[in-house]
């Protein structure tokens, strides 16, 4: 919580003249955010259908909860902790409904906890089709992924981040090393070895910036 | 060990991996997406039209000042009610005065005296039920009883009155 007062950055400002009932303010709001928070919640769940989804319920709360709105922070730390919640519920819902359909069939109690989009294979399936980058960032743990995806789509600070995922300052910190500690990994380049014309192995360095190639 | 400049070098901004994501291309929010958020924001804008319209300026104060009326009219209704009602219980009160009035009617008194002294003396029928009925008025039943039982010893065929025979 704020125990100071930030001066309003303009979103607030125009949140607040929502709030009051200009109903213009509230599209230039959506103009403004609509890209940032889709992009921040397909590649948290990783799922169109689930983004539109969370997409629209994002707003729908924002727009149902505008006459409660106090500026004291930026907007964007109001809007992302909604999406947070509504990403949380999402993740909650998601491995209740796994749990109870591996309660159903006994068979696929052998089945991993994880969700297919983080299984080897389904992550080697989603690299083929996006970058290097993308896929190291789906790979993460969704905490991870959150902290560093809240940086770079709102350029929030660690303190806003902890915020908005309810956590202490350090532990975003964390988060946000961890991320781009692996992230970092996927733009190094890659040893792929090829043959010599003499007929012996040697390993050439490529940045692989473009779309991942599953080797071998 | 954690290089020491890995988080502090992202965070002053445009580093590598910075620069990598933003090129990554990502699909904007679809158009039917975008309709159907602006329409809820719509809709709930006239939601709140709509309710904001009911409550008027000036019908707090109207609700306020009736409050207030039917407040005073009932008041008014329970001080001076029953004593509307009890105008219209004067007519008894009035009658019982008229009656006093006639319960000391001398000339009744002086026939009265005059008949009873004499069993033979009678009085014309009319003029014997209209004394009964005066006696009703004033409140002297016991009297008017007796001379309706000399009126009927005397008249058994005479149809008495009403006056007469209602106390």
């Amino acid at each position: 919580m704020l125990e100071f007062m930030e001066p309003l950055d303009e979103d607030a400002k125009l949140m607040v003249r929502y709030r009051d009932g200009d109903a213009d303010a509230f599209s230039a709001l959506y103009a403004r955010h609509k890209g940032p928070l889709y992009r921040y919640l397909l590649r948290q769940v990783r799922n169109a259908g689930a983004a539109a989804d969370l997409f629209q319920d994002v707003w729908s709360r924002l727009i149902a909860t505008r006459s409660r709105y106090e500026a004291r922070a930026k907007f964007a730390t109001y809007l992302f902790h909604i999406a947070h919640n509504c990403s949380v519920d999402f993740f909650r819902r998601d491995l209740k409904m796994r749990r109870t359909a591996r309660s159903d069939d006994a068979d696929a109690q052998l089945e991993p906890e994880v969700p297919e989009y983080q299984r080897p294979d389904g992550i080697a399936e989603f690299a083929e089709q996006q970058s290097a980058l993308l896929a190291a960032l789906g790979a993460l743990p969704q905490e991870q992924r959150e902290a560093f995806l809240l940086h770079e789509e709102t350029g929030l600070t660690i303190e806003e981040i902890a915020r908005i995922t309810d956590v202490g300052v350090e532990t975003a910190k964390s988060r946000l090393r961890y991320a781009i500690r692996k992230l970092k990994k996927s733009l190094l380049p890659a040893e792929i070895p090829v043959r010599s014309p003499y007929g012996h192995e040697r390993f050439e360095q490529h940045a692989i910036h473009g779309p991942a190639r599953r080797l071998g | 060990m954690d290089p020491p400049d890995d988080l502090d070098e992202y965070l002053r901004g445009d580093s590598a991996l910075s620069r990598q994501y933003r090129r990554e291309s990502a699909p904007p929010p679809p158009h039917a997406l975008d309709r159907r958020v602006l329409g809820l924001s719509r809709a709930r804008e006239a939601d709140a039209h709509g309710t904001a319209q009911r409550p008027t300026p000036w019908l707090a104060p109207l609700a306020f000042a009736a409050s207030v009326l039917l407040s005073v009219a009932l008041v008014l209704a329970i001080a001076f009610g029953p004593q509307t009602v009890k105008r219209v219980d004067d007519a008894p009160r009035l009658m019982r005065v008229a009656a006093h009035a006639d319960a000391s009617n001398p000339a009744l008194d002086r026939r009265l005296r005059l008949y009873s002294s004499d069993p033979k003396l009678a009085r014309p029928p009319s003029a014997w039920l209209a004394d009964i009925a005066a006696l009703r008025r004033a409140g002297r039943n016991s009297e008017a009883d007796a001379e309706l039982r000399r009126f009927r010893s005397t008249y058994p065929d005479y149809p008495a009155g009403e006056l007469a025979i209602r106390p």
